[in-house]
């Protein structure tokens, strides 16, 4: 490279690039200054023409030849084009995964109602050209929710996190021809509400030098100071010595394109050319060019010259390109639910058909994609087939894949159950539970001979979660909730006893009036009465009501079992005995469940 | 099916059943409904069973039996309104509850239930049949909200009501069919057509072992006891 001064051709080319909030590129302007640069301290060039013949494509250059005029010495000329490109020639990408705990391939992208979640933003660029990026930095707003804020690792540069601004700079970052670098960030964040958040924006600037996204290879003619001449010297009498001369009078290096010289016959007739020289010689200032040829003639020869020369000029260029990514909208995942029996209270002592409804509801802004529901049934309920469980989305009954489990597996009403209904992977069947929707589930258990002294709570648990999973969103009831009601329906058994005279001495009519006196039917209802153990048991009427007889201590016992005994129902039983003596009197017993 | 202890069942609609042997043919509650009667005047039947004496129950048992020479059975009140219709006395027998009418064939043991009075409030008397008949043991509640003793009963058959006011809630009819713990249970007298479908859930849930059915009108089930000891059944 000459030390000496050139005319510079500068194309400085600004890219301006808007990121969508998932990345995407939304837009990119790419603007161009093509500037001509007088470097002389003293020397006007003019006539100056910039060519860019070939190179214009993708350019809003129009002509081949932009006419630049005259450009005094330390002056400038400049004409502003347009590129198109289809993206920056540097990638950014951004990670901002809500639940970086979580294994798995693809981050999560939503917060969690009431919960804390650990964020990992990472940061990532890319130099997608053969040439350095410089300059760069990368400015990352900080969304409020987000503390204990930290660097966590930076490949290149240096990565600061400023709590007043709320801004991560990452700075003095340099990146290598399609080299890389990665800034990672961590944070909690908590919301209390489910408005939609933004995970902050990003600018992104830098420089790349002797790199351009036009194809543009521009060059230029010009005129300057240069001096030129033809010396016709008398060698011998009627010969002649002719020289061309040439001299770069002008600080700036200039190249001798072309240098011809015609000599015009004495004669008359065409002139003749007696120079063609292209020399391409580059002239330093001051740097001198000749040429000679002889001639004939006896008056001094008459010449015409034809010389080339332009400015020498070499180009520069630069891109200068800016990123701005908007924000990820970060959505609140949350969920709220009804628990419903029907009736929602049954009789005691009664065997009742309740339905229960369950409707949990997309309450906040992220789509879910499953849903877990664990309901916890008392004991004294009978659970339901879990082929009668029925299962709905938007109003419209589920026929996709769910999974319902009873554990004990059985439909023993003596002791509790839990069931578990596990509707997964939405997404794949009837898409992702939209904010506002909701889930319903239907089954039916069987209260069974509840206790009006117990309480039958039945407490609820309920997951869930986007996709891919993250922190699980829940609505979790307290335990001694979603009770059973039990109406108390009064047990009253009353038991009546006469004795009366047989037909003969001896011999006596026992009357036992047995009457479920309540409002609820009763079960396994045990009558006991004795017989003295100077009397025997003969037969009862009716026939069918014989009683089991038992010998014990000093009597005998009569024993009747009804396995149900409803409102209103009585028994009349017509015991006969004999034996002799006092039949003494002794009340009989009554016991029901 | 073989015949023998073949019992052939009708559903005639609303509340109305026709039970049927080689031997014995039985019409059960041959009501009106919206003046219209569920069994025509001209039904060949042999007895006419009636479980209360509103018209839904009743209908036009009086010309049924007048024509057919069938005997109609049913408590005080039904017979006095039989009476009433012009009746022919010889052809019209009250039953007491739990005193069977038995008649080669058939076995029917009436036991007094009620039935909720929706006009004037309380309760009257409704029967519910304890039928024997080809080796079956049927259960016809007829329009009762009590279920007296039919939760001990050994029962092949059990139809019910399901409806709701004055009669069984859905809920009604299904605790009394866990106790009973029938083969068969038929549900009538529903005033949606969600109480059968519920109904038919609750007893294939919880019946344990009972098979609930909903017959359309003019639908034929048989069953049979076969080998002696194999219930068997279809619905044509």
């Amino acid at each position: 490279m000459s030390e000496h001064k050139s005319i510079i051709i500068d194309l400085e080319e600004t890219e301006i690039a808007n990121l969508s909030e998932f990345g995407d590129l939304s837009t990119i302007k790419t603007t161009g200054i093509l500037s001509v640069n007088n470097v002389s301290e003293r020397c006007r060039v003019w006539n100056v023409r910039v060519l860019v013949p070939d190179e214009r494509e993708g350019t809003d250059i129009q002509e081949d030849t932009l006419i630049a005029g005259e450009i005094e010495a330390g002056g400038k000329w400049e004409h502003a084009y347009t590129v198109d490109v289809s993206a920056p020639i540097v990638t950014l990408t951004e990670t901002y995964d809500t639940c970086s705990d979580f294994g798995g391939d693809l981050p999560n992208w939503a917060y969690v109602h009431g919960k804390e979640t650990k964020v990992k933003v990472t940061l990532h660029l890319k130099n997608e050209t053969d040439a350095q990026l410089e300059n760069v930095i990368l400015n990352k707003t900080i969304p409020p929710e987000l503390t204990n804020v930290e660097i966590s690792s930076v490949k290149s540069g240096n990565a600061e996190y400023d709590e007043g601004t709320r801004q991560v700079v990452w700075r003095d970052l340099v990146i290598y021809p399609n080299e890389e670098s990665t800034l990672v960030l961590t944070g909690i964040s908590r919301v209390d509400d489910v408005e939609i958040r933004n995970a902050g924006e990003i600018v992104v600037t830098y420089k790349a030098e002797n790199l351009q996204r036009s194809s543009l290879k521009p060059d230029m003619t010009a005129l300057t100071e240069f001096l030129t001449g033809i010396e016709t010297a008398e060698t011998e009498p009627n010969e002649w010595e002719c020289t061309l001369e040439c001299s770069n009078e002008s600080d700036l290096m200039v190249r001798l394109d072309k240098a011809e010289v015609y000599l015009i016959p004495e004669d008359g007739g065409e002139k003749v050319k007696k120079i063609e020289e292209a020399p391409a010689l580059e002239m330093i200032p001051g740097q001198e060019w000749s040429s000679t040829f002889e001639v004939s003639s006896k008056s001094p020869p008459k010449c015409t010259q034809e010389v080339i020369y332009t400015p020498m000029n070499r180009v520069t260029s630069r891109v200068i390109g800016t990123i701005e990514k908007a924000g990820q909208p970060i959505p609140v995942a949350h969920i709220t639910y009804t628990k419903v029996f029907d009736p929602p209270e049954v009789n005691s002592f009664d065997k009742t058909p309740v339905e229960v409804d369950i409707e949990v509801k997309n309450a906040g802004t992220a789509k879910l994609n499953s849903i877990k529901i664990v309901d916890k049934l008392p004991d004294d309920v009978m659970p339901p087939k879990t082929e009668h469980v029925s299962i709905w989305v938007r109003g419209e009954e589920y026929t996709g894949e769910f999974k319902v489990t009873v554990d004990p597996d059985d439909q023993n009403p003596e002791t509790p159950h839990t069931m578990t209904f596990e509707i997964l992977n939405l997404k794949d069947t009837v898409g992702e539970l939209e904010p506002g929707e909701s889930v319903k589930v239907n089954y039916a258990i069987m209260a069974w001979r509840s206790r009006p002294e117990k309480e039958y709570p039945s407490p609820i648990e309920i997951y869930a979660n986007t996709h891919p999973e993250g922190v699980t969103a829940d609505a979790i009831s307290e335990p001694d909730t979603h009770k059973i009601g039990i109406l108390y329906k009064k047990r009253r058994i009353s038991v009546k006893k006469a004795i009366n005279k047989g037909a003969n001495a001896g011999e006596y009519i026992i009357l036992l009036v047995v009457e479920n006196k309540g409002e609820v039917t009763v079960e396994n209802v045990k009558v006991t009465d004795w017989i003295p153990s100077a009397f025997e048991y003969v037969s009862t009427d009716p026939m069918e009501e014989e009683p089991s007889v038992t010998e014990v201590e000093d009597c005998s016992a009569m024993t009747w079992i009804w396995t149900r005994m409803n409102p209103g129902d009585q028994k009349k039983l017509r015991v006969s005995v004999k034996g002799e003596g006092e039949y003494e009197r002794r009340e009989p017993e009554v016991v029901s469940d | 099916m073989g015949s023998g202890s073949l019992l052939k069942m009708t559903y005639m609609g609303h509340t109305t059943f026709r039970f049927e042997t080689d031997e014995v043919s039985l019409l059960v509650n041959p009501g009106i409904w919206d003046d219209e009667p569920v069994v025509p005047a001209d039904h060949d039947v042999r007895v006419i069973a009636v479980t209360n004496h509103v018209n839904d129950a009743l209908g036009n048992a009086t010309e049924i039996a007048e024509n057919a020479k069938a005997w109609i059975l049913g408590n005080e009140a039904t017979i006095q309104k039989a009476q009433a219709q012009g009746g022919k006395p010889w052809l019209l027998h009250v039953l007491r509850s739990e005193t069977p009418y038995e008649i080669p064939g058939m076995k029917l043991t009436p036991f007094s239930l009620s039935r909720n009075d929706i006009e004037r409030g309380g309760r009257f008397e409704n029967l519910g049949f304890y039928i024997e008949m080809g080796k079956m043991k049927i259960a016809y509640l007829g329009d009762t909200v009590v279920r007296g003793p039919f939760g001990q009963l050994e029962i092949d058959i059990m139809i019910t009501p399901i409806g709701g006011n004055d009669v069984f809630e859905v809920k009604d009819a299904t605790s009394l069919c866990i106790d009973a713990k029938p083969r068969v249970v038929f549900p009538m007298r529903w005033t949606s057509p969600e109480q059968p479908k519920k109904f038919m859930r609750y007893i294939d849930q919880f019946g344990q072992g009972t098979n609930a059915l909903v017959l359309e009108p003019g639908q034929v089930f048989q069953a049979e006891w076969a080998a002696g000891n194999e219930f068997r059944y279809k619905v044509d």
